[in-house]
């Protein structure tokens, strides 16, 4: 006890515990030397480590948890800020209004029909990448790197870019719809080359789940090699000597063997799309409407709960509407996680 | 009792932790007040700032007044339309963040006015002297219901005309002359305006207007009646359902372009004649000019069909948050004094909402190149004085935006017109309404 105390006195702090204390003091100051030595031990083994990963969690509770909580607290209250009158607490009217609202019904299936349109392309192109990356190839860098490119390209601006891609006149996807011959009759008999991309739902979901898919794929792709980098060659060569082809490694081997990346990927990937606000708020032509479309044709959650705490300026039925989607989005994630389980024939 | 130290201690240690964090950020905000302080004090150095959007003509006025009140720093913060009305909602909830002088447009003051506590009461400062200058209805949009504050102060106001491009006319077969486009809608309002654009997409196959919705606002602001009454009950008839038709028959006579306003299409639509007429009031101007300089002397400014009407015009507010209110008060007193006012209309185009003004030679004698030598001081000066103002209420902006998604489905080609579209318009807005 004292033997281990007195090595950790002199390791921590030689300074204080010079030459001249340990030959010449008597028990009792040492004992006090010691005892702080001690203390102070202590306090770097149990707290330094807490004190140092600590910024993390206070900036967690201010930044996450707070406004988390504060969030619940107000879907249960009447807070409008066009009404201040209408103020007190709402109990359960807010999330009732939520589950006969149209509006909601609408945009929670304009969510989920671009979050099917971009996450499962997406995350199976991202695996077919990520395969031939997991290859020899020539300048391999180069692609690795190069997939990451749109990854790291501001939102705002490829969604801009895409914005003009998809015009409706003068749009290069038009034009190219047009080289084929696709014409599109609109209102007061105006005739466009291609089609009105922003008037349909699976137009503009399709155009919102293009501009998705081409930021998040190189990224997936990097995940899923990094896994894929990690399996013994010596798998795969036992695989080529009984006859399995590529296609068939992939699927047999490795899809199975990077299965927790599989998961984790389609965790995030259902997280972020059911988030999905940046790339539908800025397709609109009139970027800060909020409305999704003419009539909330791609309208999504996130969009809506903007469109009710910014523009109706309702903060309490804001607030209810996105527990609703954190609610939805727990389960979904629950569930997706189940399913992708028993897909790569996990046993958990 | 080795534990429960420990754990203790680690309390102490996340305490320090956190102590440490909210101090470093308590003397990081701190510092910045504390120097405002200092400058209220001695030395006299203010920071001002303005939070405005597109173009108010504030730049040169801004250095003029730091020139003359040495110590005053001006910091201009220019925004997109919308998102500077939201972005001040968001801080006068936050309690900081606000620049010293925001300006509101006339969309959204009926919203903020009901928060009279946020802002400075300009009454307290001595801007009951103002109201006798300013247009009567003016003054009122910005007074909180019961009358006893006044959250801003008028910069302009939005009397609507026709702009049109003179060289397109003329090419097309109809007239160029300013009083003669003007007789081609004098009598029969908007079906002389319809006939003239039929005539116009006839002959030259280009659309007439840019976009229906830019026909649906100033048909609308000619109603006697906006989308709500006084009582804030939305008014769906007469006035709004009058301008929803009048915009389908312009969607059905083939005469919009379909373009949505604002859009980067639109800008590019100024330089490729991509539409030949534009409802202007007078900050309309402006954007025109700066869309397409090299169209200079090609535009001219006609009466608008229907007669009379305001569109958009702004105000400046001082939020209650700002640190240095005396100092905001005074610039913000200045930039609304005759001169600065008319250096804004002769820089800009934005017309002053002070009627004394509208007889000063700078503003009956001016004449604008870029409009075909058009007298645009008198043009507008003239609506401003005729024109019924319309009570917005505090919902229009959501209800207007449903009731133009419709008119676009129209153009879209997803909904035809004709009372089914009327009657979705009706429940949009009513959803919109809901809040």
């Amino acid at each position: 006890m004292s033997a281990t105390s007195g090595v950790k006195a002199t390791a921590v702090a030689p300074r204080t515990t010079g030459s001249e204390s340990r030959s010449s003091s008597p028990t009792p100051p040492s004992h006090d030397v010691g005892g702080w030595h001690r203390f102070w031990g202590r306090f770097d083994h149990k707290v330094v480590p807490y004190l140092l990963i600590s910024p993390f969690f206070i900036l967690f509770a201010v930044f996450g948890l707070f406004p988390l909580l504060y969030n619940g607290v107000v879907a249960f209250r009447n807070w409008s800020l066009l009404d201040p009158a209408n103020d007190g607490w709402a109990g359960f009217a807010n999330f009732a209004r939520l589950l006969e609202d149209d509006k909601f019904w609408n945009a929670l299936g304009n969510t989920f029909g671009i979050f099917i349109l971009s996450t499962v392309p997406q995350l199976f192109l991202a695996l077919v990448i990520a395969a031939l990356l997991n290859r020899k190839l020539r300048a391999t860098s180069v692609f690795r790197v190069g997939i990451l490119l749109p990854y790291v390209t501001p939102v705002v601006a490829s969604t801009l870019v895409f914005a003009s891609i998809f015009a409706k006149d003068n749009g290069l996807a038009n034009w190219v719809l047009g080289l084929v011959g696709v014409q599109s009759e609109l209102g007061g008999g105006q005739v466009i080359e291609g089609v009105d991309w922003r008037s349909t739902k699976l137009t503009s979901w399709t155009a919102i789940a293009i501009m998705v898919n081409w930021k998040w794929v190189g990224y997936n792709a990097l995940l899923y090699l990094s896994a894929m980098q990690s399996i013994p060659k010596d798998v795969y060569e036992a695989a080529a000597l009984d006859g399995a082809g590529a296609w068939k490694q992939l699927w047999r081997i490795t899809v199975p063997m990077i299965r927790p990346m599989v998961l984790f990927t389609v965790v995030l990937s259902t997280i972020g799309g059911l988030q999905l606000f940046a790339e539908p708020m800025l397709f609109e032509q009139n970027a800060q409407a909020g409305t999704g479309g003419t009539r909330g044709q791609w309208q999504t959650v996130a969009q809506l709960i903007y469109y009710t705490g910014w523009k109706q300026l309702n903060l309490g039925y804001a607030a209810a509407m996105s527990w609703g989607l954190f609610l939805i989005i727990v389960v979904i994630a629950a569930f997706n996680a189940f399913l992708t389980n028993r897909l790569g024939g996990g046993k958990r | 009792m080795k534990w429960s130290r420990s754990r203790s201690a680690s309390f102490l240690a996340a305490g320090a932790a956190s102590a440490l964090l909210l101090t470093a950020c308590s003397t990081g905000g701190g510092t910045e007040p504390g120097e405002g302080d200092d400058g209220d004090g001695g030395s006299e150095s203010v920071d001002l700032s303005i939070h405005f959007w597109g173009d108010m003509g504030f730049t040169q006025l801004a250095e003029q007044y730091e020139e003359e009140n040495p110590g005053v720093t001006i910091t201009l913060v220019e925004g997109e339309f919308n998102a500077q009305h939201e972005a001040l909602q968001q801080q006068l909830i936050a309690g900081s963040g606000a620049a010293d002088i925001v300006a509101i447009d006339e969309g959204f003051i009926v919203q903020f006015r009901n928060q009279p506590d946020k802002f400075v009461n300009l009454l307290d400062l001595g801007a009951a002297d103002y109201e006798e200058r300013y247009l009567p209805w003016k003054w009122q949009q910005s007074l909180s219901a019961d009358g006893a504050t006044q959250i801003g102060l008028g910069t302009d106001v939005g009397g609507q005309a026709m702009c049109y491009r003179h060289d397109l006319f003329a090419a097309a077969g109809l007239p160029t002359d300013r009083d003669e486009v003007s007789a081609l809608w004098d009598d029969e309002g908007w079906d002389g305006f319809i006939a003239a654009g039929e005539t116009y997409v006839a002959n030259s196959g280009k659309k007439f207007v840019d976009n229906a919705t830019q026909i649906f606002s100033p048909a609308l602001a000619q109603q006697e009646h906006s989308f709500f009454n006084e009582n804030e009950e939305l008014t769906p008839e007469p006035g709004p359902k009058a301008a929803f038709e009048i915009t389908e028959q312009v969607i059905d006579a083939g005469l919009s372009a379909n373009i949505a306003a604002w859009s980067d299409e639109w800008n590019a639509g100024f330089a490729n004649d991509a539409f030949a007429v534009l409802a202007c009031p007078a900050w309309m101007t402006g954007h025109i000019r700066n869309q397409a300089p090299d169209k200079a002397g090609l535009w001219d400014i006609a009466a608008i069909p229907g007669g009379g009407g305001n569109w958009g015009g702004s105000f400046l507010t001082i939020p209650e948050q700002s640190e240095n209110q005396e100092e905001a008060w005074k610039l913000l007193s200045w930039l609304v004094q005759p001169e600065q006012q008319i250096a804004v209309f002769e820089t800009v185009g934005n017309l002053p909402s002070q009627p004394a003004l509208y007889e000063d030679p700078k503003i009956q004698e001016r004449v604008d190149e870029f409009f075909n030598n058009a007298p645009t001081g008198q043009i507008f000066s003239k609506t401003a004085l005729e024109l019924e103002p319309q009570y917005l209420g505090k919902r229009n902006g959501p209800v207007r935006v449903a009731v133009e998604n419709v008119l676009n489905d129209i153009q879209a080609g997803n909904l035809s017109t004709g009372a089914e579209a009327w009657e979705r318009a009706v429940s949009e807005a009513e959803l919109a309404a809901q809040g």
